[in-house]
């Protein structure tokens, strides 16, 4: 036990003696990824504020079939334009977010009390015009409304006649669950931080190591090669859960002075501190799996093509829940990346995480942590490892 | 003492099994220098590797003051000082850490890692022990790298071409300090590709070539075999005949 905190000490020191190193490994994230975050967020509530409030440039087709329609579309804040020639070229080359075509016979049916058409000319899979068509929409739908009211009214007729259901909305978000979509990327952040966020130091540690030509000598000191191996794997775990109390912490001030909504954000310390938990086995399953790597391969170059695949991993599950999402099942808190995932989401919500569920987690990530250790420590054991050359 | 038994090693190469090592067997006594005289590639470095345990032969037997080194690799690691082929040491700490991080490894304590640490920079004449290494040149980490090996003072040591890129008065140092090892009865053991080096110094010399012993004596004993009285001259007879073979 004594050579595991005598070889951590020595890397951590000779770590820490990396000042530039140390320095973009710590404090790079934690500037980062809040900048990313406030940055983007803020960025998408100006764009959303704006699109909802500024008066909206309407390109309409035969605006004069419809003076009326004009008139009230003018009192919603969407002022019609003269439109271009080939509307839908000119959706499609994103010139205009939609163009409204009225019909020539808008008028006569109209006056006739029938069914006047108009069309809405727009990209459904552009989502920055999501907002002015949903603005269009709906100022059409009440200008349909309005006038069924008081057509039937004219007739004679209850306006409830046309309005057989009314449906009602209710929305049951609370705060702690809207804040929750407004961190949905929080998760990946952060297990991708925890997993390899002392992925340069692990890999140093062991391959760096050995063409460094300073691991023969070592390994050939009577001290156990696990131990040796865990003495830098704790090194590693405790660079990586400081990392990650810099990057929570930043994440905690950022929220607190953010703009508009994002201020609603309260992480607590408690909070934090059960984040730390969740991510706990997280940087265990990285180091580890990162040093079976470093120790399996011939140099530093190729253990780090390992890299751009394990930055993947995170996302799968996050890839998989957008494309299918799926309730709280027990079974998800075993599968590694899912459980934190979905944990740190549901700890974000402030929903109850239940004792079982920890349990379930906790031990599953600790024991797969564990095999890869032992699968680590025999390729340790190998000859071929203090061979340099 | 440190006993060689008929070893021997392959590895795997792309072209086929390489046999490095064919059957060594020596014997290195306490309070003398071994030397291991051979070309490139004749098979040093593998059979040194044998005897500090970093590698297990596929035959034969390596002992340690008795010891079985297949059998107790831990015990005997502990009776060994190794200086490897590979000896880099830790550019970020002093020659100081460097050299107290290995004596941890060993298990002593502070005062003791301490004691060893003036010791031995006197006897290596090591007078930048709290610099930081980097920057050092060969023989600074040279010698840093030989105190980390002996700072628990092992009974046996075990040099891997220790000379390699020295200059003229850092080798007559370092040989200073071997006949001083060898005067308090330390069994020691170095390689080398040089003659001349290696029969100013050793009492015994192993000459090793294709991966066999060629031939075991004294300097004398060596050039009296050959007929041969130029020490190049032994040498070339002796590593050459294998070449041949």
């Amino acid at each position: 036990m004594n050579t595991v905190f005598i070889v951590a000490r020595k890397e951590l020191i000779d770590l820490f003696r990396d000042r530039r190193t140390v320095l973009m490994g710590l404090l790079l994230m934690p500037i980062l990824f809040p900048a990313l975050i406030l940055g983007a967020g803020s960025m998408a509530e100006r764009k959303a504020r704006t699109q909802l409030e500024s008066t909206l440039e309407l390109p309409v087709i035969g605006a004069e079939h419809a003076p009326n329609l004009i008139r009230f579309l003018r009192g919603q804040n969407i002022d019609a334009k003269p439109a271009p020639e080939d509307p839908d070229a000119d959706v499609r080359a994103q010139t205009y977010d939609a163009v409204l075509r009225i019909s020539p016979e808008f008028g006569e049916r109209w006056r006739d009390s029938r069914s006047a058409e108009v069309e809405l000319i727009y990209d459904s899979s552009r989502r920055d015009s999501q907002i002015p068509i949903a603005r269009v929409r709906t100022a059409i739908e009440q200008y349909n409304r309005t006038l069924a009211l008081l057509r039937s009214i004219d007739r004679g007729m209850s306006p409830e006649v046309l309005q057989p259901v009314r449906l009602a909305r209710r929305d049951v978000a609370t705060p702690e669950s809207r804040r929750g979509t407004l961190l949905a990327f929080l998760p990946y952040l952060l297990i991708l931080s925890s997993f390899l966020g002392g992925a340069y130091l692990v890999i140093d540690v062991t391959a760096g190591e050995r063409e460094r030509q300073s691991l023969e000598p070592l390994l050939a000191t009577p001290a156990a090669r696990a131990a040796i191996m865990s003495g830098k794997i704790l090194a590693a775990i405790c660079f990586g859960m400081l990392s990650l109390v810099l990057i929570l912490a930043a994440f905690k001030i950022s929220f607190a002075v953010a703009p508009g909504q994002m201020r609603l954000v309260h992480l607590s310390w408690q909070l934090l501190l059960q984040l730390l938990v969740v991510l706990l086995p997280m940087v265990l399953i990285g180091t580890t799996l990162l040093t079976l790597i470093a120790a399996s391969v011939k140099s530093v170059k190729e253990a780090q093509s390992y890299m751009s695949v394990l930055m993947l991993l995170p996302i799968v599950p996050t890839v998989m829940l957008m494309v299918n999402p799926i309730k709280n099942q027990l079974w998800q808190f075993t599968v590694p990346f899912l459980a934190q995932n979905q944990l740190i989401l549901r700890l974000v919500r402030s929903e109850i995480v239940t004792l079982a569920e920890w349990a379930v987690y906790l031990s599953t990530s600790f024991g797969l942590g564990l095999i890869l250790w032992v699968l680590a420590a025999r390729l340790y054991h190998r000859e071929r490892l203090a061979i340099s050359a | 003492m440190i006993e060689a038994d008929h070893l021997h090693k392959t590895f795997q190469a792309k072209t086929g099994p390489v046999h490095a090592v064919r059957g060594v067997s020596f014997l290195a006594r306490d309070g003398e220098i071994t030397g291991l005289l051979g070309p490139n590639a004749a098979g040093k470095t593998t059979t040194l590797r044998m005897l500090y345990t970093l590698m297990s032969p596929d035959q034969g037997a390596v002992r340690v003051d008795g010891i079985d080194a297949h059998r107790d690799a831990t015990a005997v690691r502990q009776r060994l000082g190794v200086l490897p082929d590979a000896r880099n040491v830790y550019k970020r700490l002093t020659a100081r850490e460097n050299i107290a991080y290995f004596g941890r490894l060993h298990g002593l304590d502070d005062a003791t890692i301490e004691q060893r640490i003036t010791r031995l920079a006197e006897m290596l004449g090591i007078d930048f022990l709290d610099r930081r290494t980097e920057g050092f040149s060969q023989g600074q980490r040279t010698k840093t790298a030989i105190a980390r090996a002996l700072v628990h003072d092992p009974r046996n040591v075990i040099l891997d071409e220790p000379t390699n890129g020295l200059d003229v008065m850092t080798t007559r140092s370092l040989r200073g300090f071997l006949q001083k090892l060898r005067g308090e009865g330390h069994c020691v053991i170095f390689s080398s590709h040089i003659m001349q080096e290696v029969a100013a110094l050793c009492d015994r010399i192993v000459v090793i070539a294709g991966g066999e012993v060629k031939a075991i004596g004294t300097p004398d004993e060596l050039r009296a075999l050959t007929g041969e009285s130029d020490l190049e001259n032994v040498f070339v007879r002796l590593t050459g005949e294998a070449s041949v073979a």
